[in-house]
């Protein structure tokens, strides 16, 4: 069996409830391991939010004899605006790799101790595989606001805000009644 | 289908509806099971997950981004006890009581059956409604607290109306605006003193302003408003106090004050979101919050002023100002004044042709957000700009929209006249 420990930077994040369904349609099966499993804040921008760790149970590729796939569905927070670039990057590092042997002795150090998959609570014994990276990265460009725009949004929306709010007023002031009402 | 010919409307009308949403119900369970994207939305799973923890005798603020009274979990545990889509039909239910409740209030404002029959199809066959209630959207319940408050008023029984009031209020923040306008409506029917105090008098001397004001505060403290205002005080106290007694401070911070102090930098309808997206960390933030809020507040001061005679036309408006002007705009907004619109219909002196238009123009509006907003989500495009332009361009046309409504409104004179004739 094959599994990868994944880090996740605070820019990017898993949703739980979406996670919960695809194990439902047997698409993915994940576990995630960090120190506050209880909680992720799907709402959070970047800078408040936490890293989250996960380990990833991954399958044997139908298509290709020596290979194996698993899904991570992944989100994009919202960064912070920046200075003069309309993205920003998240980094995804190089997971590390574990493979659990299923014949008896046929490693003789097995450190790691996780579960044997999602489903069930057994554990099993897994060891920790260097290899060789296709990418050593995967960059994710995410989108942020542009800090150089801040004053002109700024005019331009209270602007159009008044505006829009005088020509209301100025409709109701035109057509609307205002007395106290008279006795019947 | 015993029951909906017993409520009164065509037979064939709400028959038709009712089976539809069932159908889009039914549809919803089988692309749930066999589609990545869901048919339901992600508020009714919060539901179905809160009811869950009250079952088990926890707290449904256990469940992230619950951010609703408890008694939405509690009317909700049959989706646990008995099938989990308890809460879709409850919804789609809702919405045909409401069509009720709007073609009563039509029919106690002197309209004949068959055109009040006409408006209600507006809400019943329209499709915003119908899928929003069967994705499991609770959106209809508040519109039915909301219709029904408003029957009641016109039919005089004030307490009723207050309790409902009182009970929506609690459900949903917004209908919190509407006391101005039901407070100033009570005292219009009392006969405090002769003649009336108009703005042109106003406008020869500078105290008259001031003596305006207190006349009319004066006025506001005759029994009818009282009497509202202390069982609709009373009715969202005991609510507050019982939950506040089970569930303690997160209660009051999740159904409350996360709704008073909202402020999403995430992207949404409002002209607003990329302003306080750019200056959300500045010092600059909390002053811009208040700026952004001084134009709803004035708009919704003279409204209250000017149209508080046809209660359902002043609350309609409110809405449709709350939700334009707001820090915070998303699609389920636009029930909430949806639901009054077929009350508001009759009165407008507009050709259907410039009434098409019109709906058309909010659509047209709706699409040219939606469109660099997908390519933000989805496919990850720096679209921020024109994502804020489309807000401003939005914010244009539901004003525009809401002057043409006021100008070709009937004067709210005689439409209290009618009613007064009863």
């Amino acid at each position: 069996m094959v599994a990868i420990k994944q880090y996740l930077p605070k820019g990017l994040y898993i949703d739980p409830y979406e996670l919960t369904s695809l194990q439902q349609h047997n698409l993915t099966e994940i576990i995630v391991t960090s120190e506050n499993t209880q909680y992720i804040d799907v709402e959070a921008p970047e800078y408040l939010a936490t890293e989250i760790d996960l380990f990833i149970y991954m399958k044997s590729d139908s298509q290709c004899a020596h290979c194996f796939r698993a899904m991570l569905p992944v989100h994009c927070r919202y960064h912070r605006p920046a200075e003069n670039d309309g993205k920003t990057s998240g980094v995804l590092k190089s997971p590390e790799i574990l493979i659990h042997c299923q014949k008896r002795g046929c490693w003789k150090q097995s450190e790691i101790e996780a579960p044997c998959s999602q489903r069930n609570g057994h554990t099993c014994r897994w060891n920790n595989v260097k290899y060789k990276f296709v990418n050593e990265k995967v960059i994710v460009h995410i989108p942020v606001g542009l800090k150089e725009h801040s004053s002109l949004v700024c005019v331009m929306t209270l602007l159009a805000t008044a505006l829009c709010s005088s020509l209301v007023l100025a409709a109701v002031c035109k057509h609307g009644h205002f007395s106290l009402a008279q006795c019947s | 289908m015993a029951l909906l010919t017993f409520l009164g409307l065509e037979p064939g009308l709400q028959e038709a509806t009712f089976i539809i949403r069932l159908f889009l119900v039914f549809y919803g369970v089988y692309q749930d099971r066999t589609m990545i994207v869901k048919y339901t939305d992600i508020d009714y799973l919060v539901f179905t997950d809160a009811a869950r923890f009250i079952t088990e005798g926890k707290s449904p603020y256990q469940r992230a981004t619950y951010r609703y009274t408890p008694l939405l979990g509690w009317i909700l545990t049959p989706n646990i006890y008995l099938t989990d889509l308890f809460g879709k039909l409850l919804f789609i239910a809702g919405d045909i009581i409401a069509a009720y409740l709007m073609y009563q209030i039509l029919l106690l404002r002197q309209l004949d059956s068959n055109k009040a029959c006409w408006y209600c199809a507006f809400w019943l066959l329209n499709p915003l409604p119908m899928t929003v209630s069967s994705r499991g959207n609770a959106e209809s319940l508040v519109a039915v607290l909301v219709l029904a408050t408003l029957y009641y008023m016109e039919k005089r029984n004030l307490v009723k109306a207050a309790v409902l009031y009182g009970l929506a209020v609690h459900m949903k923040i917004y209908p919190v605006t509407y006391a101005l306008p039901i407070a100033l409506h009570l005292q219009s029917d009392k006969c405090c003193e002769k003649g009336t105090m108009d703005t042109r008098h106003l406008k020869r001397s500078k105290f008259g302003f001031v003596l305006f004001f207190w006349k009319l505060f004066l006025r506001l403290l005759n029994y009818d408003v009282l009497l509202f205002g202390a069982v609709a005080g009373f009715t969202f106290a005991s609510l507050s106090l019982v939950f506040y007694y089970h569930y303690g401070w997160e209660f009051l911070e999740h159904t409350y004050l996360y709704h008073l102090t909202r402020r999403d930098i995430r992207h949404n309808f409002s002209p607003y979101f990329y302003m306080l997206y750019l200056t959300a960390e500045s010092d600059w933030s909390f002053a811009l919050g208040l700026a952004a809020f001084l134009p709803q507040l004035l708009l919704l001061l003279v409204v209250s002023l000017a149209y508080y005679r046809d209660l359902a036309f002043c609350c309609f408006l409110h809405t449709a100002i709350f939700v334009s002007f707001n820090k915070v705009c998303t699609s389920q907004y636009f029930l909430w004044y949806l639901c009054l619109l077929p009350l508001v219909m009759p009165l407008l002196r507009m050709s259907w042709q410039r009434g098409i238009l019109l709906l058309l123009l909010w659509f047209v509006g709706q699409a040219l957000w939606l469109t660099p907003a997908y390519f933000l989500e989805f496919k990850g495009q720096n679209t921020f700009l024109l994502i804020w332009l489309a807000g401003l361009l939005f914010l244009f046309i539901n004003c525009f929209i809401l002057v043409q409504i006021i100008s070709h409104c009937q004067k709210g004179e005689q439409m209290a006249r009618k009613i007064k004739q009863q």
